[in-house]
């Protein structure tokens, strides 16, 4: 069986460092979720990866033309059921831009369609996160004087648009369920511990009110929250966490929070929001 | 002697360029020959769109579910406008007191308005309500759909917001033109926002009264007596508060015409954000035009059952 995850978000939300994470965690076979063989072609997840090995992030996905897709036939047991999964790599500029021009090419049509889960992704403190309008730049608008410090279509407006994209083309589950979004908050551990604790439901009811309103009345697909930190702290700007980091290796970092019974707690499983998706 | 050379040369290229041309011809074969002289433009999908429903799409969503159809009324630079991009800004900022936003299906048609960009007066005023959104056009009027939760209850409720020019307003008012605003028979609610500017200024308040209750006149007979609920939306708050004699005076203006109205102040804007909030009233206003939650009687009431009460006998006796 092959099925699709569509990972979709705005520049710079965290998908193509995702992904170089989640085949090391495939690979190392410790998650919910293993790779049954090594893929064909691991180019382009390995060089993902090889930034996160050298202590660094990959850079953002700048050629939004240029297709990577990263295949892999994963199972939950050894020789449990398995799952062909194709994670196309879509840089965040092509959503945008199909968002703000209202329309996508066929190739992106068909392949949602054979989509039947997606994973949603937003960033925290994302230098190209889009605040929504506020009063004193709309009223310079109604009024003619304009901002020249607009930036355009706030990140939420887009999201918004995304999901209602997915509601109407992802396919069906096989076993006739509802097709699955995991929406995964990532740099996770930037947030302070009193945000932590509050989870990453509340940090989007908080900062994207249109996506979490949105995602509290989705009829037609199952969703899930997580929180997630592909390397577990801050490569770029905490040295000492670079230090270990690089010493210890990739195996036992990054997490994935998840709420068990009310309380949001790290997992030290990066392929939850895929297995989860996936639901083998 | 220069000039007759060059002339000379470019004489020569051109007739190079034509043999080559030539050459290049006879080369190709004749499938490529008779290849279209175009490229094929790249196809391409449109995404759902998200900018005002026609009166179509309204039909079918409210063949899904209870949209609550607002009939928004008021002169051009009323502040119509400005209340609905306010209320926007409310909901995208998670600000608005008592509700949280759940969905819209036109989300781009409120960035727009958010952003100045749906001006009737750039423009011609469009003459109809739209019936079907066309892509190509996407100011014309039409309604914009906001889905919001109350946060008390959890009750949802569908607003469909018309987007449409104040001259309708004007229209009905000064010749009884009333056929581009047949939607609002479904309305429950119809909002008539008001100046605040205007009531406040005492040459004007006068006229205003007066249209006001013109308008209210030609609501009665366009509703046969049966006008859904009205609210006077009273725009620029912050600038100017009405005080209790110019409301009597709305109010009995409007009694007048056999009809009574809520009056809600609101500033969509705010000149002294100290004092009014941007945004004041609004979440009072969707309160109002919601309604307040109906306590329905038990549908089956359920009695203890009483022993040897010979219920059915008495039942017989009491008839």
């Amino acid at each position: 069986m092959s099925r699709s995850i569509i990972l979709i978000g705005g520049p710079d939300s965290g998908k193509t460092n995702y992904i170089g994470r989640l085949w090391h965690a495939l690979d190392s076979g410790a998650g919910a979720l293993r790779a049954v063989e090594q893929p064909n072609d691991i180019n382009f997840v390995l060089e993902v990866a090889d930034h996160l090995y050298q202590g660094g992030f990959a850079p953002r996905t700048e050629h939004s033309e240029l297709r990577r897709d990263f295949e892999v036939l994963v199972a939950a047991e050894k020789n449990g059921p398995q799952s062909k999964v194709i994670v196309p790599d879509i840089s965040g500029e092509l959503w945008r831009n199909a968002v703000i021009e209202n329309e996508i090419s066929p190739e992106w049509i068909d392949e949602l369609k054979q989509a039947d889960a997606a994973l949603l992704f937003v960033r925290v403190g994302s230098d190209q996160d889009v605040r929504p309008l506020d009063w004193v730049t709309s009223r310079n608008y109604l009024e003619k004087i304009g901002d020249a410090d607009d930036q355009g279509l706030p990140t939420q407006v887009m999201l918004c648009e995304l999901i209602h994209f997915l509601e109407d083309s992802l396919a069906k589950r096989e076993d006739g369920g509802r097709p699955r979004l995991s929406v995964v908050v990532s740099a996770w551990d930037l947030v302070d511990q009193n945000k932590f604790t509050q989870g990453p439901v509340a940090y989007l009811e908080r900062e994207y009110p249109l996506v979490a309103g949105r995602l509290s009345d989705l009829d037609a697909l199952d969703v899930q929250v997580f929180g997630l930190s592909v390397v577990g702290g801050d490569l770029k700007h905490d040295a000492d966490y670079r230090q270990s980091f690089l010493e210890q290796g990739l195996d036992e970092q990054g997490w994935v929070t998840v709420n068990e019974e009310g309380t949001w707690v790290k997992c030290n499983d990066v392929t939850l929001p895929i297995s989860w998706a996936v639901g083998l | 002697m220069s000039e007759p050379s060059q002339l000379e040369d470019e004489d020569i290229g051109a007739t190079g360029s034509d043999a080559s041309d030539y050459e290049d011809i006879m080369s190709k074969s004749l499938e490529d020959l008779s290849a279209p002289v175009l490229s094929q433009p790249e196809r391409v999908n449109a995404l759902t769109s998200s900018r005002t429903i026609g009166l179509e799409e309204l039909n079918t969503l409210m063949g899904l579910r209870y949209v609550n159809v607002v009939g928004i009324l008021g002169d051009p630079e009323s502040g119509k406008t400005a209340c609905l991009a306010s209320l926007y800004l409310l909901v995208s900022h998670a600000m608005l007191d008592g509700w949280t936003f759940a969905d819209s299906r036109s989300l781009t048609a409120f960035e727009d308005i958010a952003r100045g960009a749906r001006d009737w007066n750039q423009g011609l005023i469009p003459e109809q309500m739209t019936v079907h959104t066309e892509l190509s056009d996407n100011l014309r009027p039409g309604f914009l759909h906001l889905r919001l939760r109350r946060v008390s209850d959890g009750h949802i409720v569908d607003l469909a917001l018309p987007d449409i020019p104040g001259e309708w307003t004007q229209a009905l008012v000064t010749s009884a033109r009333s056929d581009r605003l047949e939607y609002m028979k479904s309305a429950e609610v119809i909002w008539i926002v008001v100046d605040g500017r205007n009531l406040a200024d005492l040459e004007k308040r006068q006229g205003l009264i007066v249209r006001i209750g013109q308008l209210a006149a030609r609501l009665n007979t366009m509703f046969e007596g049966r006008i859904p609920r009205l609210l006077i939306v009273v725009t620029h708050h912050d600038m100017h508060a009405i005080d209790s004699n110019v409301s009597g005076r709305l109010n009995r203006e409007l009694q007048r015409r056999g009809t009574n109205a809520e009056i809600i102040s609101v500033a969509p804007f705010s000149n002294q954000p100290e004092q009014v909030k941007a945004g004041h009233g609004l979440a009072v206003l969707i309160n109002s035009t919601v309604g307040k939650p109906c306590v329905r009687p038990t549908f089956w009431q359920s009695t203890d059952i009483e022993e040897n009460g010979r219920s059915y006998l008495s039942y017989r006796r009491e008839r």
